[in-house]
């Protein structure tokens, strides 16, 4: 019995579709440890964590919590058993006390039909005490706290229902250096005091600061693991990114840069700042980093939503003012969005409409739609990029994820651009589409489009790009000729 | 290969059920043969022409809120802008003695400027529309209160203008506000269902952001949007003087419901991106058929409007079904 661990995950399988998130991957936890998890983007982090709480079931293998199965139904039964998940998406209500957020819900202390305010002040601040060693005022509003205050109140929240492993998925995203440094401190705290936590970091630094024991996950599987004291950033950067895959980089004569598009000092406070760099025409560059490194709001602001704040653009020697998207499309410049349901597709329109948004106007005969004209660009579009569809008059979303980024992509290619700025260029299109995406691209620049591309994908940026800019809290941290550089590098770039 | 061929591949009636207006058009229909079994003066060509013609404001307004809806904005002040627009040309007709004429163009100037002012306020503060234009609303009305002393303006001398806007009949029969009606409704379908601009309008409503970053200007369309609803209101009130030759500034107090519904009922979505004008001109229909269907069978008035809210819920839960089982 004693021999039993804290938390055994054996040989669990997960599939979704055709996918396996999750194959034959175990872990063991011990009680009272902090186990730090590491993994790339679709490594199988989120899908270990999803069992664990209960929003799935595995397809095979078994889950040991405190010697006793382990097979939530729900978050809530998770919950019950005593392990609670926080991430940065959990619901506060904004408007309520720190105290009330902490215990809202069906156990609320009251007084007959009524709230015991006082009560759960007191409480409140007692729990603050005992278990983060701190002071508070229970009474102050949830809005009026900073990201790291709700982190603590969602903290407490979890602990004070008897959770005796917490998960704390990206904790550290939205929080400052100091902020960083108070949590850590809670947290090892609360490890005395017998409580395990799961810690899942991009941040390699914090991984290596906090954890006991790292595991790593690759391609939905066990990818080796460390012990406190060998812990070492190369072997850690190793193991996450694998054996770097062979490929050919596009061609060598593009690189190296040249004047077609300059950047000098790109600032936007809050997002990134000086950001500098230079681009031969048809070339490709690649925007790499975290999520918050600045990465998307660089590539947003080169298309003027919002512009940078600060700095110097120029096209072909040129000095452009891109001051919103009809300025970016007037210089030349098209912008696929990374989200493509929210920032890109028009759901309730059909293919044609779809394909043709940008620049509608020219398509307007004294400010009648000049259908004819338009289903015939549509329709060569729809042949170049050999978009499957029923007819251009079925609704967008009928189409597969591929197809619909192709519809995007001919919307601004179909204007002849000069730039095309791409956000996650193949996000949730399956192989075969990913596959025709970044041949597409190539053979673009092939013919003399110019791209900046960013992504969470390492693989699909080393594919891709002939230089790669690397970016860390908003600033470059290294550039990179795509010949010469690992995905290890890479890594290493974006996270420290 | 031209899409075309996939096309006419479905026989002729699976595209008339596919039309988006299809549950709608069985609404309408349904409820007229209701009517003609209840009460045989319902299918009659003069009921239809009374009917029609009692419709006719209220249409008028309703399928110019339809573009404003599908571009994701709505408009509670175009009862008061139609009440305004009424009693700034009766004014000016009767106690300044305006050339008529005149006075109908200042009046639609009138109505116009409204719309305007609703579309700065809404662009400028970015309040959400149903704030803004229910402030609008109170303080329209407040100012068709003021012109007119709360009185009401009547005695019109008749002649052409009147004819022509309220009082004609086209081939003896037709009302002229019929005619309107239907050019009318000609008009905002070219402009939502034909143009460039009507492209912009249901982009705008369905994906702001993605409208933005394509480059379109979606606080001009939506500004354009209560432009047209508010001249909507100025026409509408203009048939309103004429056919009765008397403006009150309390005329069309909840008319802005009225074409809110009406427009649902046609299946315009109230989130934006999905509407159609003749959708919503068989709403309005809806609601006038129902109207005077209850009056033809002798219901109590103050049944009548609770059972038009039963018809609201009906045709709207209907419309729901329907379209979410086509997707």
């Amino acid at each position: 019995m004693a021999e039993s661990p804290f938390l055994a995950i054996e040989q669990v399988s997960k599939r979704f579709g055709p996918t396996r998130a999750l194959d034959g991957v175990s872990l063991s936890v011990g009680r009272g440890e902090i186990f730090g998890l590491a993994g790339e983007n679709g490594a199988g982090k989120s899908t270990l964590i999803k069992l664990l709480c209960g929003v799935h079931t595995p397809d095979g293998g078994r889950i040991l919590f405190e010697g006793k199965p382990h097979r939530p139904r729900d978050p809530e039964e998770a919950g019950r058993a005593g392990i609670s998940v926080f991430h940065q998406e959990i619901p506060v209500c904004p408007n309520l006390s720190i105290a009330a957020n902490v215990f809202l819900g069906p156990a609320m202390p009251s007084r007959g039909f009524a709230p015991d305010w006082r009560g759960m002040n007191r409480e409140c601040a007692g729990l603050y005490r005992s278990l983060l060693g701190e002071e508070v005022d229970p009474t102050r509003l949830i809005r009026d706290c900073a990201a790291a205050e709700r982190q603590l109140a969602l903290l407490v929240r979890v602990l004070s229902r008897a959770a005796r492993l917490v998960i704390l998925d990206e904790p550290t995203t939205a929080l400052t250096p100091p902020e960083v440094a108070r949590l850590f401190g809670i947290i090892r705290r609360l490890r005395e005091q017998g409580i395990t936590f799961i810690f899942i970091s991009h941040m390699l630094e914090e991984l290596m600061a906090l954890s006991d024991q790292i595991g790593v996950l690759r391609d939905g599987k066990n990818a080796g693991g460390l012990q406190r004291g060998d812990f070492e950033l190369g072997r850690l950067s190793a193991m996450i990114a694998g054996r770097t895959i062979a490929r050919q980089p596009r061609r060598g004569a593009a690189g190296g840069g040249g004047d077609f598009l300059t950047a000098a000092g790109l600032s936007l406070p809050g997002e990134f700042e000086e950001v500098s760099f230079r681009l031969g025409k048809g070339e490709i560059l690649g925007v790499a980093g975290l999520q918050g490194s600045g990465r998307s709001a660089l590539v947003r602001a080169l298309f003027g939503a919002p512009p940078p704040a600060r700095g110097d653009l120029r096209i072909e020697g040129e000095a452009v003012q891109i001051d919103g998207p009809v300025g970016a499309m007037a210089a030349g410049i098209g912008f696929v969005p990374e989200d493509r349901k929210t920032l890109g597709i028009f759901d309730d329109l059909d293919v044609k409409l779809n394909l043709c948004m940008a620049g509608i106007d020219r398509f307007s005969r004294g400010g009648l739609l000049h259908t004819r004209r338009l289903r015939s660009l549509a329709a060569t579009m729809r042949d170049r990029l050999s978009i499957k569809m029923q007819s251009l008059d079925a609704p967008v979303t009928s189409l597969s994820g591929g197809n619909q980024q192709k519809v995007l992509i001919s919307r601004w290619l179909a204007l002849k651009p000069r730039i095309l700025l791409l956000n996650e260029p193949t996000r949730g299109v399956d192989v075969g589409a990913k596959q025709e995406i970044t041949e597409l691209i190539r053979s673009l620049a092939d013919e003399g489009i110019t791209f900046v591309i960013s992504s969470s994908e390492l693989e699909e940026l080393l594919v891709l790009s002939d230089r790669i800019l690397v970016m860390h809290r908003g600033r470059v941290s290294r550039e990179f000729a795509a010949g010469e550089v690992t995905k290890e590098q890479l890594i290493l770039a974006a996270t420290t | 290969m031209e899409p075309a061929a996939s096309e006419s591949k479905r026989t002729a009636i699976q595209r008339i059920i596919g039309l988006r207006d299809f549950g709608v058009l069985v609404a309408t229909l349904a409820i007229a043969a209701a009517f003609s079994v209840a009460t045989p003066v319902f299918l009659t060509p003069y009921n239809l022409f009374n009917l029609l013609r009692q419709a006719a404001e209220l249409g008028i307004i309703a399928m110019a809120m339809t573009i404003l809806i599908v571009s994701g904005e709505f408009d509670l002040s175009v009862g008061a802008i139609y009440a305004v627009a009424g009693v700034v040309t009766g004014l000016l007709a009767m106690k300044l003695g305006v050339n008529i004429w005149l006075a109908a163009l200042a009046g639609m100037a009138a109505a116009t400027l409204l719309g305007y002012l609703n579309g700065l306020l809404i662009a400028t503060t970015r309040i959400n529309s149903f704030i803004a234009t229910l402030s609008t609303m109170m303080i329209f009305r407040g100012v068709a209160m003021v012109l007119s002393q709360g009185q009401p303006v009547s005695t019109f001398r008749p002649g052409l203008f009147f004819d022509l806007f309220g009082r004609a009949e086209l081939f003896g029969v037709v009302p002229v506000p019929i005619f309107w009606l239907a050019a009318w409704g000609v008009v905002m379908y070219v402009v939502l269902h034909r143009t460039t601009f009507g492209v912009k309008v249901f982009a705008t409503g369905d994906n702001r952001e993605a409208a933005d970053l394509a480059g379109i200007k979606t606080m001009r369309v939506k500004r354009a949007g209560f432009l047209i609803t508010a001249f909507a209101a100025g026409l509408a009130a203009l048939i309103s003087l004429t056919f009765l030759k008397t403006v009150t500034p309390t005329q069309g107090t909840g008319l802005e419901l009225e074409a809110i519904a009406a427009s649902v009922i046609g299946g315009t979505a109230m989130s934006g991106g999905v509407g159609s004008i003749l959708g919503t001109f068989l709403g309005t229909f809806i609601m006038a058929e129902v109207r005077t269907g209850l009056v033809l069978l002798g219901t109590d008035a103050y049944v009548q409007e609770a059972f038009v809210g039963l018809v609201i819920a009906v045709a709207v839960i209907i419309n729901v079904r329907l379209s979410s089982r086509k997707k």
